[in-house]
């Protein structure tokens, strides 16, 4: 009994031992948290997460990750028994355009379950961090150097040079904000105040990623006094006889200008050795506001010009970047009459071969009396332009440039060369007029005929006639080939010719056979419409009748 | 026998003259832009196949398949604005390829004009789409992307496998530590992704 009674409490305490030991551990199983935030700036990966049970104290957590299409877990250096609830961690040798999949769990003297993080892909998670920048103060103009705030970064390895930026800048004092996007990481911004503080921050974008990064800290810089020399201004290029002429206006005389040229893609590529402002060797120290140099010296592509003053003792600061494109060229005007009417012909390029003018076009013309200066400036979308109010019996000069009529894409030509023409006497209205009329009688027939011939077209294309056609008619004259090669209205019967009887060669017997299915052959052929099932059935029995003589 | 083809030949000359007309005055702008997008990008086709006289053959053995993303062809109506943003995308990875490793390998000069030209690609390209932008909603739907949790962005899969592309190219390249023979096959491969997309400027054309 005793022994009974023993036996039944042993199998109890066995029973409750391990529950009461971990009630005396101090209870319920350890959870992990369930929630994982997951942040990327550049290449710091940053972990956050709640503890699941606010009671428990003491807990450390750890991470494993798992590069997809793989099987085991990696330990996640830097993350590994973390007593708060946040980590980072960057050094890993990731392809970040491949998805991982991270797990944690809470530890304590045993440890919970792991928690699967959904997978992700670190470069769609990716922000953008916030850019180093860099400024240069002059009196009028700030010069923006922009980078990248992580070096050789793992993230942005492929993005060097994709990165455009956007500032905000406003004046210290007014607090009033200019933006300023879709900028290169070497900008120039003009027409400031000299002795101003002015404070910017800095963005960086990867637009094709849909990415927009951090703002950089705030940035502020004080422009410097006013310097003596203003830079040059209105810088203008237009082409005379293989040259380019390269004008410009400076406000004071007796100065010396020196010009300089950079290849407008290295603007992505600062870094580049190549980002070196080189000197046009004609333009080095010229005394006047213009200067000549050969179309040789630029192979086609863009290029950025700047123009500075000199007095032989100070000098002025660079003047604005102009943008070049040889590929833009001269337009030829010609004054086709009387009264101005210009016509803007296409342009030429050196092998006399024309341009085909792809965007659509805005021509500037600037015409003015050949004795005075005056110049008068008119904008037509036409290339056929006449010119009205113009004094008679005058000389007038006339020069064109064109530009694209989409202001993003901001491309302008050279200048023509100047074309001078004496405008006619007075009182051509009239004898317009009457030109007019003559042309247009003149003209009518013309166009009536074209529009005939075009309607003609269009119902060869679209509406072909069924009669055969006239030289069909000239070659086969016979009747019965012409019906071979056209299929005609009715259907004609014809005649079947045959090529060998073979009843010759076959039995008396089969002789009348073949003679009733000679008959019943032609009498077929005048119900059948083609010739191919009568030869089909001929020859079957040609070669039945074959067998049966070697049989 | 000869009169038909006569006709044939004047029509056709008509025709092209009424449909360049029409061509003309219904296409403005950003496709009229494409034109000379399309003559950018043969020209860079061209300058990349002169840069060098020809595949060395003993670079043959090093060649290894890239797997040029080709699943604009899986659409039956291609989204132009994708393939536009593809393309800018191709422009600036292959400007980047070409610009900044310094390598003595080709001359100069030819380097100097696939730079030029990328650049110029890149430029229209981007001129298109931002006019694109202005017009769309784009500019709600990204500064919406902004502040979305970046999770919850729009998924952009193209993108993203046009990068593992230019991924597998760039550790091909320092892997083979920058070889001559390594960056004759890159120049053909990135070639080979240019003409890809030149096919598709074609249907930019088309409204």
């Amino acid at each position: 009994m005793m022994v009974v009674l023993l036996g039944a409490t042993t199998l109890v305490l066995v029973a409750v031992a391990p529950w009461v030991l971990s009630a005396a551990a101090g209870g319920k199983n350890l959870k992990s948290p369930q929630k994982v935030e997951v942040d990327i700036i550049d290449d710091n990966f940053i972990l956050r997460w709640n503890r699941s049970d606010e009671s428990v104290g003491n807990v450390t957590f750890s991470f494993d990750y798992q590069k997809t299409g793989m099987d085991n877990w990696i330990k996640l250096s830097g993350c590994q028994n973390i007593t708060s609830t946040k980590c980072n961690f960057s050094s890993l040798k990731l392809n970040v355009y491949e998805e991982i999949k991270l797990r944690i769990r809470a530890e304590k003297e045993n440890t919970s379950s792991w928690y699967e993080v959904d997978s992700f892909t670190p470069f769609r998670k990716a922000q953008i961090g916030p850019p180093e920048v860099h400024l240069e103060a002059e009196d009028k103009a700030i010069v923006i150097h922009i980078s990248p705030g992580t070096k050789d970064s793992v993230m942005w390895a492929l993005d060097g040079l994709s990165f455009t930026y956007s500032l905000v800048i406003w004046k210290n004092s007014s607090g009033v904000e200019e933006r300023i996007e879709n900028i290169y990481s070497r900008h120039k911004i003009y027409k400031l105040s000299p002795e101003t503080t002015y404070c910017l921050k800095v963005k960086a974008a990867l637009l094709t990623s849909w990415k927009i990064g951090v703002y950089s800290p705030v940035h502020c810089i004080k422009t410097t006094v006013e310097n003596e020399l203003p830079p040059p201004e209105n810088i203008e290029v237009s082409v005379q006889n293989q040259n380019y002429v390269l004008k410009w206006d400076y406000t004071y005389a007796n100065m010396t200008f020196q010009v300089q040229w950079l290849h407008a893609f290295l603007k992505r590529n600062p870094g580049n050795h190549l980002y070196k402002w080189k000197q046009i060797p004609d333009c080095e120290n010229v005394k006047t506001t213009q200067c000549v140099f050969p179309q040789n010296v630029f192979q086609k592509g863009i290029y950025l010009l700047r123009v500075q003053a000199s007095d032989g003792n100070n000098t002025s600061f660079w003047s604005e970047e102009i943008k070049f494109d040889t590929e833009i060229q001269v337009f030829n005007i010609r004054s086709l009459s009387d009264s101005f009417h210009i016509y803007i012909g296409a342009p030429k390029q050196s092998g006399n071969t024309p341009v085909i003018q792809d965007y659509p076009l805005i021509y500037e013309i600037i015409f003015w009396e050949n004795t005075s200066n005056a110049e008068r400036k008119i904008i037509e979308k036409k290339t056929d332009v006449t010119v009205p109010n113009l004094k008679p019996l005058t000389v007038y000069c006339v020069k064109a440039r064109a530009h694209t009529m989409d202001e993003k894409l901001n491309k302008s030509s050279v200048f023509s060369d100047a074309v001078c023409e004496k405008t006619k006497p007075g009182n051509t209205s009239k004898i317009w007029l009457i030109v007019g009329i003559c042309i247009a009688l003149f003209a009518l027939p013309f166009v009536i005929y074209a529009a005939k011939v075009f309607l003609r077209c269009i119902n060869y294309v679209f509406f072909p006639s069924l009669k055969p056609s006239s030289s069909i008619d000239e070659y086969f004259s016979e009747q019965p080939l012409k019906n071979l090669l056209l299929s005609t209205s009715e259907e004609q019967i014809e005649k079947c010719f045959i090529i060998e009887n073979i009843s010759t060669i076959a039995t008396v017997e089969e002789t009348n056979q073949t003679d009733e299915d000679h008959k019943k052959y032609s009498s077929q052929t005048s119900q059948d419409s083609g010739n191919y099932s009568n030869e089909d059935e001929s020859e079957s029995k040609t070669s039945e009748e074959l067998q049966q003589d070697f049989v | 026998m000869s009169t038909k083809p006569d006709m044939i030949q004047k029509c056709l000359w008509l025709e092209i003259l009424m449909g360049i007309f029409i061509a003309g005055t219904l296409s403005l702008d950003c496709n009229l832009l494409n034109v000379h997008l399309r003559r950018v990008t043969w020209q860079n086709l061209r300058h990349l196949s002169s840069m060098s006289n020809s595949f060395p053959v003993e670079c043959l053995r090093e060649n290894i398949a890239f797997e040029l993303p080709q699943e604009f062809l899986q659409y039956t109506q291609p989204m132009k604005r994708d393939i536009k943003k593809a393309f800018y995308e191709m422009s600036l990875q292959a400007f980047n390829i070409f610009s900044q490793h310094t390598f003595k390998y080709w001359k100069e000069r030819h380097l100097k004009q696939i730079q030029i030209g990328l650049d110029q690609q890149a430029e229209y390209l981007n001129q298109c789409l931002e006019e694109d932008k202005n017009e769309n909603e784009d500019m709600k739907e990204m500064k919406e992307n902004e502040m979305k949790p970046s999770e919850a962005r729009v998924p952009q899969l193209s993108s993203l496998e046009l990068r593992r592309y230019f991924h597998r190219i760039d550790n091909f390249l320092k892997e083979k530590k920058y070889s001559d023979c390594a960056w004759e096959i890159v120049r053909v491969e990135i070639r080979r992704c240019l003409y890809y997309f030149y096919k598709f400027t074609a249907l930019f054309r088309r409204k």
